[in-house]
């Protein structure tokens, strides 16, 4: 049944009354399961490492750490400095290993190879090794994920 | 008491109705002709899932899927367990064996053009078969969590993070968060134990039913000709046949499952380098080389975007291959054919290439 001048018959409208209900009601019941199937488990903004640990390192030096769940690396530069990065493959993923005799990071899974500084240089790897920051307060270490659109 | 089996039967009858099913199998006919070897291809994978229900179920029982107990488990189930190592064996080699008959089976029906109208459904629920079978297979491959094993899903659940907007989503899922971690594993496992043999099941049992309700295919110089192929009853004849052939597997099968057992290596170490020599399962081999040889970058996206793109357009190209190939006796049917023998070459060299 049409009422004078209405766009729609009342059974279109009921209908989509009672669709768009059960549609809501629909969403209320999956979006609590989606969350819980696709956990919060984010890598961390930064972690925090015992200086002590780190402080021996000669020039040239590479190191492991943490990060997450996942290995960082720690590398002395010619100043003294620290540098780090995300030790893990920009192609796929995998962890990368440093080859000290050949001064290069080395990814065993398709052969891809970045230098002293991270840049890839060879293989697959489409971009650098992810550099994060570092800092010394006191006896603590702490990698940190750079913040976004500040030079790193 | 004496029971009255017939009347039993008659009872069981009445309520399930099951004449109609006995009758249809001893009328159902198979054809013979130069190409009846491959129809027995079908109920060899069906032979290869049970064994890998039986085996996987027992398997289960004291398998553990936790990041400290999986290894450990596998470890147990091959020294301590009776003929433990054996049922680990089996299931490894049975899976083998099930993947290499799909394909087969798959590359019979391309051949001979099976899947031409009224088949296309058929083909296409095969198809997903063949995709579940694979992630049967790479959820599998986790479960021992030995640094191989850990490396091949790291790269492997990495590979949908290639393609923009979903592809994080996915991988996010297949993970349980941003990287492989434990609960990576007790995923894989549910995966593999619940999820994929509900799904295996459901389009079998479509597959199945698709290929009674069109009868057995005849090769299609004898169906254009309208040639009478003669045929062998199904029951009792090709049952029999199959059973010969079940058996041949089955010994085969269980010589290469006593003298080639699958290794286990050390529990895998999340902050690990990668190891040497990762590659996934064989059948995955050809896919991994493909992903090795494209560049990093091809101007404005990533060599593996550009290489997981044509690989799921491969994909469903062949998932919709009735509907391309829609004239098989003519020139183009011809084209198609040439198509899959160049895949097939492409697969084993490809194959081979990434074990030099």
């Amino acid at each position: 049944m049409r009422i004078d001048n209405a766009y729609f018959t009342r059974r279109k409208f009921l209908n989509s009354l009672l669709g768009g209900w059960l549609g809501t009601l629909a969403v209320t019941f999956i979006s609590p399961i989606v969350k819980f199937v696709w956990p919060p488990y984010k890598e961390p903004d930064e972690v925090k490492l015992a200086f002590a640990d780190y402080s021996g390192m000669k020039t040239g030096e590479v190191k492991n750490f943490p990060w997450g769940n996942k290995p960082g690396l720690l590398r002395r530069a010619e100043d003294g400095s620290f540098i780090a990065w995300v030790g893990v493959c920009t192609h796929l993923d995998c962890n990368v290993s440093w080859m000290p005799d050949k001064k290069k990071f080395f990814c065993a899974c398709h052969e891809g190879w970045y230098d002293e500084n991270g840049t890839n240089v060879a293989g697959p790897p489409p971009k650098p090794l992810r550099r994060l920051e570092t800092a010394v307060e006191g006896e603590d270490f702490f990698v940190r994920k750079p913040v976004p659109g500040a030079k790193a | 008491m004496k029971i009255d089996l017939k009347k039993v039967g008659a009872w069981f009858d009445d309520r399930l109705a099951l004449t109609p099913i006995f009758k249809y199998m001893t009328k159902k006919e198979v054809p013979q002709h130069s190409h009846s070897i491959w129809y027995y291809t079908g109920s060899s994978i069906l032979l290869f899932l049970m064994i890998q229900i039986v085996t996987g179920i027992m398997l289960a029982l004291y398998y553990k899927p936790t990041l400290e107990g999986a290894t450990a488990s596998i470890g147990r189930i091959m020294t301590e367990l009776p003929l433990g190592w054996l049922v680990r064996s089996i299931h490894s080699w049975s899976a083998t064996f099930m993947i290499a008959f799909v394909m087969v089976h798959l590359l019979a029906i391309w051949f001979t053009k099976s899947y031409r109208k009224p088949r296309e459904a058929t083909w296409m629920t095969g198809m997903m078969l063949l995709v579940v079978s694979m992630v049967f297979g790479f959820t599998g491959y986790l479960l021992p969590w030995d640094d191989l094993s850990l490396s091949a899903t790291k790269v492997g659940t990495n590979i949908p993070a290639a393609i923009p907007v979903v592809g994080k989503w996915v991988t996010q899922f297949l993970r349980g968060g941003d990287d492989v971690t434990g609960d990576t594993l007790t995923r894989f496992f549910l995966f593999h134990v619940c999820i994929l043999p509900l799904v295996i099941f459901a389009i079998l049992v479509v597959h199945i039913l698709l290929v009674q309700k069109e009868g057995m295919s005849v090769p299609l110089k004898d169906e254009i000709a309208k040639k009478k192929v003669p045929a062998l009853p199904f029951w009792p004849n090709f049952i029999l046949r199959e059973v010969i052939i079940w058996m041949v597997l089955l010994g085969t099968l269980l010589t290469l499952a006593l003298v080639f057992a699958p290794s286990l290596g050390l529990p895998a170490d999340l902050m690990a380098p990668a190891p040497e020599g990762v590659k996934p399962e064989w059948y995955f081999l050809f896919l991994f080389q493909t992903l090795k040889i494209f560049p990093a970058n091809m101007g404005p996206v990533t060599g593996e975007f550009v290489a997981v793109v044509l690989i799921l357009l491969a994909v469903v190209a062949i998932f919709f291959l009735p509907f391309l190939d829609n004239k098989p006796d003519k020139k183009k049917g011809k084209i198609f054919t040439w198509l899959g023998v160049l895949g097939v070459i492409y697969a084993i060299v490809f194959s081979i290439w990434s074990l030099l």
